[in-house]
């Protein structure tokens, strides 16, 4: 287990080193920083001291490092659109992001779960091919459309709930949450169905496959055979055996969530990370979309981890591939 | 004469193919006396599991039960509720499946799933089962009760699940134990050490057994008496000892001399059978050996022969073996 978890470990963090290098590579080869940060009528001299002062100078290898040391210190660089420090700009917009991925996933788990277990194990069904059909329209939509649809109906129509922002935000010092005002859950209704959309489809999908298969195995079939209730069957004993890809699925579907919500967030105007990512891309704000990149990294390889770590738990099988 | 235990009469099951319907079983009757091992023997795609997975009702679509009656100690097995019959699976008749790889579940514990087993019939919980669950796997002879309880299949050999298989099968005391292929999965080695545990727990519980192989090597060692199915119809049953020195039906000659039996001189005899058994959908008129039998006659064409009783052996046979001849 030890080793295991070692190996997964020391795996994150070569796989976040290249994505930091990638970054860095992007900031150091698009655009001209000397454009940005100069004034049109710079000398020579105040030019060649800018260099020496941002290591522009130094061989590549140096320069890496040198943005690695800056990384793990909390220095993240300048903005060069609004010349604020970059980790202010991330950990301004982190809350709201987070906070929708939250409850994006939550509505996946609360209602893709069940209408995927009740599909695989009902196959036939009237209500479970009904599924499947809603289902098909959930993973072939694209996110604007389902969401501009939802603002169509929930907002224009009935005026049941709010379009745009976050409603009302409570300061917590380190975090700004809209979920403790009745506002704020109704604004992150919305944009977090949007986001769950495809998920929930998905998920739907994938579980009903599973399952379907689990059910044609031979050691379903040899519980039958010992007169297992049909309810331990499935939700015992069939269930255990998909959690695997299941729990891997939701993982990355939550790092999904979190790294591409730049969408939803565009189109119901959500004050997240997303909306910083398209105005950093407009205005070509290398820094920031770099730190962008890395952060995104960071979060699938954390949530990849933690799965991988939850594997053994589940499956013992997994700690003997190891070895 | 005593009663059976287990009385299977003009067993049916077919297949529904979107060609139409084709007869996998074709009014398939034997019996199992109490105490008794009957083994059924026959090629692959004799209808050997699929006779036993229609006596439990685990035949899965396109087989489909449509004709017989079965009868378990008095009581009609197949007119029942799917909630009765999932009484009398696992309680009432055991069944050992055939590759101990893949029939037991990977991701919960051996003991888990003997004491979910033995909670689905008898009438205990919690300490007593488990303690019921360790006797069981010390008596399918594995070794540490306690530890073995705790591990997962894969942390155990083909053999040691293929006990544990066994003792899934028998936790709950059923009264007859279909085994399916018991030992085609294991090593030759194995075989023997699996063959010995069944023979013991069968003298020991006096259940009846059902004892599907295509090995007659295995029927020689365990059956007491033995059908013979061909092409999904039973071609001749009788007592182990007839059956090998003087079968009634051509087929079950030929079965036996196509298996190699070396003689006290050394010598091996080894004849084949002409032909192939014709496949699902594509029995021919009349006897379905008779393509390829060595007695065929033209009634034999004509009619299917049908079962019938002489001595202590029953065969469908027109032109049966005479017992000198064998």
């Amino acid at each position: 287990m030890l080793n295991y978890a070692a190996s997964r470990i020391a795996q994150t963090f070569i796989v976040l080193l290249v994505i930091s290098f990638i970054a860095f590579l992007l900031v150091a080869n698009i655009g001209d920083p000397l454009t940005a940060l100069l004034s049109a009528d710079a000398t020579v001299t105040e030019r060649m001291e800018l260099i020496a002062r941002l290591g522009l100078d130094q061989p590549i290898g140096t320069r890496f490092l040198h943005f690695l040391g800056n990384l793990l210190q909390g220095d993240f660089g300048l903005s060069y659109r609004t010349q604020d420090p970059v980790a202010k700009l991330i950990i301004e917009r982190m809350p709201a992001t987070i906070e929708l991925a939250f409850v994006s996933l939550l509505i996946t788990i609360l209602v893709g779960v069940p209408a995927g277990i009740y599909c695989g194990v009902n196959p036939h069904s009237l209500f479970g091919r009904f599924i499947m059909l809603i289902s098909t329209a959930g993973i072939t939509l694209p996110n604007f459309v389902v969401g501009l649809l939802l603002i169509a109906v929930f907002s224009v129509q009935m005026g049941l709930l709010p379009s745009f922002g976050r409603g009302t935000v409570t300061n917590l010092g380190f975090w700004s949450t809209g979920l403790l005002s009745v506002s704020g859950w109704r604004a992150i209704i919305l944009p977090a169905a949007t986001l769950s959309t495809f998920q929930v489809a998905f998920v739907i999908r994938m579980l009903r496959t599973q399952l379907m298969e689990v059910g044609q195995s031979e050691h379903i079939r040899f519980a039958r055979a010992r007169g297992l209730s049909e309810a331990r069957i499935w939700y015992v004993y069939a269930i255990k055996n998909t959690l695997l890809p299941v729990i891997t699925m939701l993982g990355l579907q939550l790092g999904n969530i979190i790294a591409f919500s730049v969408v939803s967030e565009n189109v119901f105007a959500w004050p997240g990370l997303g909306s910083l990512f398209l105005q950093s891309i407009q205005a070509a704000d290398i820094p920031v979309i770099a730190i962008y990149l890395i952060f995104v990294g960071l979060v699938f390889m954390v949530i990849n981890l933690v799965v991988e770590l939850l594997y053994p738990l589940i499956d013992a099988r997994v700690l003997r591939r190891q070895s | 004469m005593t009663t059976p235990l287990l009385d299977v009469r003009d067993l049916t099951v077919t297949i529904n193919r979107d060609a139409g319907v084709v007869t996998a079983l074709d009014k398939v009757s034997f019996f199992v006396n109490p105490g008794e091992v009957l083994g059924i023997v026959g090629e692959s795609g004799a209808g050997k599991s699929i006779t036993g997975a229609a006596i439990i009702d685990l035949l899965v679509a396109p087989l489909k039960r449509t004709g017989g009656t079965i009868t378990l100690a008095g009581e009609r097995l197949d007119t029942l509720s799917p909630k009765a019959m999932r009484a009398v699976r696992g309680g009432r008749i055991g069944f050992i499946f055939q590759d101990p790889m893949t029939s037991l579940n990977p991701v919960i514990t051996i003991g888990r799933q003997l004491c979910d087993t033995i909670e689905a019939h008898l009438k205990t919980g919690g300490d007593k089962a488990k303690k019921m669950a360790l006797e069981w796997i010390e008596r399918v002879g594995l070794p540490n009760p306690d530890v073995q309880f705790k591990r997962y299949p894969h942390q155990l050999s083909g053999g040691m699940r293929q006990r544990i298989v066994i003792a899934l099968a028998l936790c709950a005391n059923p009264a007859l134990v279909i085994a399916d292929e018991p030992t085609t999965a294991l090593d030759v080695s194995v075989q023997a050490h699996i063959l010995q545990l069944m023979r013991d727990l069968h003298r020991e519980s006096k259940t009846s057994m059902m004892l599907i192989t295509h090995d007659l090597g295995v029927i020689a060692k365990m059956a007491d008496r033995v059908a013979v199915l061909y092409a999904g119809r039973v071609a001749e049953i009788s007592p182990v000892g007839e059956l090998f020195n003087a079968p009634r039906h051509p087929y079950t000659r030929g079965l036996i001399r196509a298996t190699p039996m070396p003689f006290a001189n050394g010598e091996v005899r080894l004849d084949q059978i002409p032909g192939a058994m014709p496949g699902l959908g594509k029995t021919p008129p009349g006897c379905a050996f008779n393509p390829r039998c060595f007695k065929v006659e033209g009634d034999c064409r004509a009619a299917v022969p049908p079962l019938t009783s002489r001595e202590s052996s029953a065969f469908s046979c027109f032109h049966p073996l005479e017992k000198e001849i064998a």
